[in-house]
């Protein structure tokens, strides 16, 4: 009952926040909190539910971001159109990448993410049919509705905001599903849970498909939002990061997590370099760096961790595992 | 075997040895203490700018510059255990990648607002000129850095199989709660293993500098050569790392040669993927 | 305990935005806004623009009757708004076309400016000029020269640099030259990275000098912030190009220049595409291992009493370093736009926008070496022009082509070291 009145509060503040705050970098603020929100949401289902920390999350990112592009860019329709085929070729890479790589355990499994992840990089970077290094545009001048290219930050963020409850609603469900109770048995020891029945690999392979598939969808939605992707923004090792890091600093394994660390991470950014970043003394990243070091230092699980701590017994509390 | 051929497999592996040299330190925390470090190619940075700093105050070369890297940032690494590693090792791998990455920019930007982005240079020749043998060209500064990765690599291994200080890390890395039931202090333990792992770092970066632009964000170009080359020999391994290092310098100049520069990272992605197929516990990692 | 830090410097920091905003009303002030990299891996240059945007904002703030050539120099601030004073505000990109495009939204909603300066990299001109178009704000880029960004079809973008076709003409015309004082051009090879300035500067290239029927092209193209270029140099070493011709960032140029000396590798013609070679940082690292390379450069300090040699030495007061093109590009592209605005006489934006495309500068009123500003119906100054510059002595370069604007004549074999 308790929570049903938090989460009614939680979306009455989410859907009047662009109304309240009207000016517009503080509209596309918000819509950049639910981009980044629904970006760590996807990969809080392989990293944070089933424990397998990806670093190369931004393979299919990009498979979204190239596919919007794309079909603007090469057959002249609405980005729109894109996002189901980036869905797809998401997914198809997370089944070949999945196979092989996710036999490995910890530290082996992200490593073989970010090699895949710089891969991708390195062969996109050299395709001249995907713009190499120039990158792809999207349409500069809005043709139609469909195009996705407003002034205004606040279609982008209602959608945002529709994209992100799916996303959290397919996550609620699937945590309470066979599939989740499969997920956290597997986290907690992979072995103990193969002894008890549970199909280990196949279940990994479909946690990190789905997630795939939703991390695809955010991909889509910031090549349509910025109007544009290269290499770097859409296939670089920094995107990973930061996705995984919102996700961590939020609380990962939470379904709130990815959104509570968005909705610090983002602010800060922006903010700091906005008020630092012109004067060219790398303050910026000073301040952002000391923050991410102290939660971490001091709230290790995320900061989510530490209301879960109090309304939950400890054992209960995502307890921190010895690696 | 045409003449530049072996020239260029000479090469290869003289970067190989210094992407050992900077592996080490990463290998060693890594396999003892299980935790990722994502500042590593900063502490690498460090090392570059304390050479930086010693010649352009003193004048000084590597024989400075090397043994003070060592000490700094063997007293940096203590710090850093103790005022973050200590409490972020008993969380979640999560927690330490946020944490080493928040250092990382800590590190990189703090540097960046106190000598600015400019790039910098140690003057060639600082440690003595190239060396011709027998139609090759050798440079002094990078066999240095080699014959020092070799001596590291060396000294690493022996530390950890031969002395006593060796067999009480391995002991906390490999139960620290057993260890400490025999009378063994984990905090000391690892404490020394971080100091040792980051001076070796410095030493890396000091060396490096002699024949490699200084600038803030060179961690970022050098850390993640450090990642796959620990991921290749296997976590922990030191001479797995060097095995390693060696092997990727080699291919890196080869297919730059052969295939063409753009492509040489690929292709030790793709055999660094293809090996962890084959045997995912790394080239000597145990399983 | 963290959390409390984080939000209160949110608080502060949202308030101060807020504070920032409402200074704005004050009149007589006319407000620029410049998008550089300020952090990352070019942060160098984004703090040696800045530098040289402080110099011109002062030159065109007070008055400096020794630069009476230059529009806007003579008189303290803006003649056509009643003397206003020009501001700039400087926003860092961070290196990413989303940041850019962030902080451009930002610049022309919150801190009110009337036209954008940026955004050094292409792809982050590219988002966050799109930005100033939907919201009606003219953007000028100095620096940026991807091909696409003037093929956008848009109606407030304007840029005054010259782009990779003109490299191609000034190359050639240059190395006709050459070949006609006894130096051998026939093989060309191509040192480029693969960033989008690299491949694309090298693609035009390479097919602009085959259509002026130079077939002799080797492509040695690698990664950008290499570890190790050996491979390359001794690729170079086998083929014994006649020319070499370096595109690359500071970071490659300094390893290429170290490389070869340790490989004792010497082409005989090295010419260099501007970038790394021209940032004061390359001259200081290897210049004394580069002596004699040719370089790009719509900058040359002149004649002593000179607006560029002026200008030259209060830069160096500023900054603590020469004078080179890319902070003179920058500069000139802040000239042109402010020139607008004092025409314009106003700070409507679609005035601006008239004027800038009026805009018709000549040579003389310069400092930089185009030959004259003059924007065509997409925006690009078809008037842009470079010189050939040469680091004779490894400590300044000088000018030595085309013979009319030439310092010292050029020395043709290539010294290294």
């Amino acid at each position: 009952m308790r929570r049903l009145l938090w989460l009614s509060v939680l979306a009455a503040v989410a859907i009047a926040y662009p109304l309240l705050l009207s000016s517009p970098f503080q509209q596309r603020l918000g819509a950049l909190v639910l981009l980044y929100a629904i970006a760590a949401s996807a990969w809080n289902i392989v990293g944070g539910y089933a424990g397998q920390v990806s670093v190369g999350h931004v393979v299919f990112f990009g498979c979204g971001a190239y596919a919007a592009m794309g079909a603007y860019a090469k057959f002249e329709l609405s980005p729109l159109f894109g996002i189901p085929g980036g869905i797809v070729i998401a997914v198809v890479l997370a089944a070949v990448i999945g196979v092989p790589t996710l036999r490995l355990s910890g530290h082996y499994f992200s490593m073989a993410t970010i090699a895949v992840a710089e891969t991708m990089r390195l062969i996109v970077t050299n395709t001249d049919y995907l713009g190499a290094a120039v990158g792809l545009s999207g349409p500069t001048v809005a043709r139609n509705i469909f195009d996705l290219s407003f002034i205004s930050s606040l279609p982008y963020y209602y959608l945002f905001l529709l994209v992100l409850a799916i996303t959290l609603v397919i996550t609620w469900w699937m945590a309470n599903s066979r599939m989740g109770f499969y997920l956290r048995a597997i986290k907690d020891s992979e072995r103990a849970a193969r002894s008890l029945g549970a199909p280990a690999r196949r279940t990994k392979l479909y946690a990190f498909m789905l997630s795939a598939a939703l991390t695809s969808v955010a991909g889509a939605l910031y090549a349509m939002m910025f109007g544009f992707v290269d290499p770097e923004s859409g296939l670089g090792i920094l995107i990973s990061v930061k996705i995984l890091i919102m996700a961590a600093l939020g609380g990962a394994g939470l379904l709130f997590g990815p959104l509570v660390g968005a909705a610090i991470l983002v602010p800060l950014e922006e903010i700091s370099n906005s008020v630092l970043g012109g004067k060219g003394a790398g303050l910026t990243f000073v301040v952002y760096g000391a923050i991410i070091v102290l939660i971490a230092r001091f709230q290790p699980g995320g900061i989510l961790s530490l209301f879960k701590r109090r309304s939950k017994p400890a054992s209960e509390a995502g307890a921190p595992h010895a690696p | 075997m045409s003449f530049v051929l072996v020239q260029v497999i000479v090469g290869g592996l003289l970067l190989g040895a210094v992407y050992a040299l900077f592996s080490s330190g990463l290998t060693l925390v890594w396999g003892m203490m299980n935790i990722v470090n994502f500042a590593h190619g900063d502490f690498v940075m460090l090392g570059m700018y304390v050479a930086y700093v010693v010649y352009t105050l003193m004048g000084g070369g590597p024989i400075v510059g090397a043994p003070l890297a060592v000490l700094v940032l063997a007293t940096l690494g203590v710090v850093v255990y103790f005022g973050l590693i200590r409490d972020i090792m008993k969380g979640p791998m999560l927690a330490q990648i946020l944490g080493t990455f928040g250092l990382a920019l800590l590190l990189r930007y703090s540097v960046f607002w106190w000598f600015g982005a400019d790039f910098k240079s140690l003057p060639q020749n600082i440690v003595g000129g190239t060396y011709a043998v027998a139609g090759l060209r050798l440079e002094a500064s990078r066999l240095l850095a080699g014959v020092v990765a070799l001596l590291v690599t060396l000294g690493l291994h022996l530390l950890l199989t031969r002395t006593s200080l060796g067999s009480k890390m391995l002991a906390v890395a490999e139960d620290a709660t057993a260890a400490q039931l025999m009378g063994i202090r984990p905090d000391t333990m690892q404490a020394i293993a971080w100091a040792i792992a980051a001076g070796a770092t410095g030493l890396a970066g000091a060396l490096i500098a002699n024949f490699f632009y200084i600038v803030p964000t060179v961690g970022e170009t050098l850390g993640i050569v450090a990642f796959v080359t620990v991921s290749l020999g296997g976590f922990g391994s030191v001479p797995g790392a060097l095995v390693a290092g060696l092997l990727i310098g080699v291919i890196e100049s080869l297919s730059g040669y052969l295939i063409g520069a753009v492509y040489k990272d690929i292709v030790v992605y793709i055999l660094f993927l293809f090996f962890l197929w084959f045997r995912p516990q790394g080239l000597m990692g145990k399983m | 305990m963290t959390f409390k830090l984080a939000t209160r410097l949110l608080c502060a920091a949202a308030m101060s935005i807020v504070l920032a905003g409402g200074a704005q009303a004050e009149d007589k002030v006319v407000k620029i806004g410049v998008i550089l990299p300020m952090s990352g891996s070019t942060a160098s240059i984004g703090a040696h623009a800045k530098a040289a945007l402080e110099v011109a904002t002062d030159i065109i703030n007070n008055a400096h009757p020794e630069l009476d050539k230059l529009p806007l120099a003579k008189n303290a601030g803006l003649a056509g708004l009643g003397g206003a004073k020009v501001e700039i505000v400087i926003a860092d990109n961070q290196g990413s076309p989303a940041t850019g495009q962030n902080q451009a939204l930002r610049l022309i909603t919150e801190e009110k400016v009337v036209a954008i300066l940026g955004a050094y990299q292409s792809g982050i001109t590219l988002t966050s000029s799109a930005i100033a178009e939907k919201y009606g704000i003219p953007y000028l880029t100095p620096e940026s020269v991807a091909a696409n960004l003037t093929e956008r079809g848009f109606k407030w973008f304007f840029r005054t640099t010259p782009i990779a076709p003109d490299f191609v003409r000034i190359y050639d015309e240059f190395l006709t030259d050459m070949k006609a004082a006894g130096a051998k051009t026939d093989t060309i090879a191509l040192v480029h990275d693969n960033t989008e300035y690299g491949a694309s500067v090298a693609n035009t290239i390479a097919t602009g000098f085959k259509a002026k029927g130079r077939t002799g092209v080797i492509d040695v193209a690698y990664a950008v912030n290499a570890t190790d270029v050996q491979a390359q140099v001794l690729q170079l070493k086998e083929k014994k190009p006649d020319v070499v011709l370096m595109i690359s960032y500071t970071s490659d140029a300094i390893l290429f220049a170290k490389t070869m000396q340790s490989l004792d590798y010497k082409p005989p013609m090295l010419l260099a595409d501007d970038a790394g070679y021209s940032d004061p940082s390359f001259i200081k690292a290897v210049g004394k291992l580069s002596q004699g390379v040719f370089n790009r450069s719509s900058w040359a300090v002149g004649p002593a009493g000179s607006p560029s040699a002026v200008i030259a030495d209060m830069y160096k007061k500023k900054s603590g370093e020469e004078m080179e093109d890319t902070v003179g590009r920058e500069m000139q592209g802040f000239f042109v736009l402010v020139d607008a605005i004092d025409r314009a006489g106003s700070t409507d934006p679609a005035k601006i926008q008239a004027a800038l495309k009026a805009t018709d500068i000549k040579p003389e009123q310069l400092i930089m070496g185009y030959k004259g500003v003059k924007f065509d119906e997409k925006g690009q100054n078809v008037l842009a022009s470079a010189y050939i510059i040469q680091l004779q002595d490894g400590e300044n370069y000088v000018s030595v082509w085309p013979k009319g604007n030439a310092e010292k004549a050029p020395v043709m074999s290539y010294k290294g070291w």
